[in-house]
């Protein structure tokens, strides 16, 4: 069963992901998608390492190309997959350069990750709501990223959202 | 009246086009220099920008909206809820901020029927 999460910053959407994940089977992949850039990259790494602990998550890096890391796992396992921002920040702001339409191959490479890989939670962050005018490029990764959420959102069994810990089921159950 | 909200890139305005059977000519679309709204048009959208506009004028977007009812009766209304983030350093955006609030309570009060948009996904709240 596919999960796809979202809410604001430490609403607690990592916990719920991480024990609908749990809860999901074995093996159990935590699908790390940051790229570490400097110290306190560093740093939030092994806070979220140490968070994980205990879990039984298996890690597997992968920042950009994400049907790699399927290549490294056994699709029928359970797959945490935290964060989608994350992934589209590295896809579109490549070292290469700037990828404007980044969004629109995430969101089929990750459609494609949901079906060979059916038990994964995925985690977005809700970044639409506030009082701001944001420059082009800004606007143009909100717009991107609400673009990915949307197909997930389309694709998957189940679409949540975390409120101050508690959870609102858009679509189908809370899988618990 | 329909009174619509979501974050932006939410799906509102797709979502009233298929729910209310709405054409590109029935959809009076707000910008930043929307003084006046179209009351011709069967769907308002973008009321935040709107609501901008007046805020920049000094005026109260929910005063002006509410000597509109009337004519806003059998009308889809669209919002971006801008609410959810830190408080703006700058005072416009305070104001702006604030002034939406107002503007959706009233809307939200007066509208048949309220929608939230998340991810694509309509919630009923009213």
């Amino acid at each position: 069963m596919s999960t796809f999460i979202s809410g604001g910053a430490k609403n607690g959407k990592s916990f719920y992901a991480q024990r609908i994940a749990k809860a999901a089977g074995t093996p159990l992949y935590y699908v790390a998608t940051m790229i570490p850039h400097d110290a306190e990259d560093d740093a939030r790494v092994l806070r979220h390492r140490a968070e994980r602990a205990g879990w039984g998550f298996e890690t597997l890096e992968c920042g950009r190309d994400i049907l790699s890391c399927l290549e490294r796992a056994d699709a029928g396992g359970s797959f945490l997959l935290d964060s989608v921002t994350a992934l589209l920040s590295n896809e579109m702001f490549a070292p290469d350069g700037i990828h404007a339409d980044a969004h629109l191959r995430l969101a089929d490479e990750l459609e494609t990750f949901v079906r060979r890989a059916p038990n994964t939670v995925l985690v977005s962050d809700f970044i639409y709501s506030d009082a701001a005018l944001y420059d082009d490029l800004t606007e143009a990764y909100r717009a991107a990223l609400a673009h990915v959420d949307r197909r997930l959102a389309r694709c998957c069994d189940n679409v949540l959202e975390v409120v101050a810990g508690r959870v609102v089921v858009h679509k189908g159950v809370l899988p618990l | 009246m329909v009174f619509i909200l979501g974050g932006s890139h939410q799906g509102k305005l797709e979502f009233a086009r298929a729910r209310y059977a709405l054409t590109d000519a029935d959809v009076f679309l707000c910008a930043e220099d929307t003084a006046e709204i179209n009351l011709s048009r069967r769907c308002v959208a973008g009321l935040e920008r709107f609501a901008l506009n007046r805020v920049r004028a000094g005026a109260e977007p929910a005063d002006a909206l509410c000597e509109r009812l009337g004519a806003l009766r059998d009308s889809v209304l669209i919002a971006t809820d801008i609410s959810c983030g830190v408080v703006p350093v700058d005072p416009l955006m305070r104001a702006w901020r604030e002034a939406c609030g107002r503007m959706n309570n009233l809307l939200a009060e007066e509208a048949d029927e309220v929608w939230r948009l998340f991810c694509g996904l309509p919630q009923r709240l009213k």
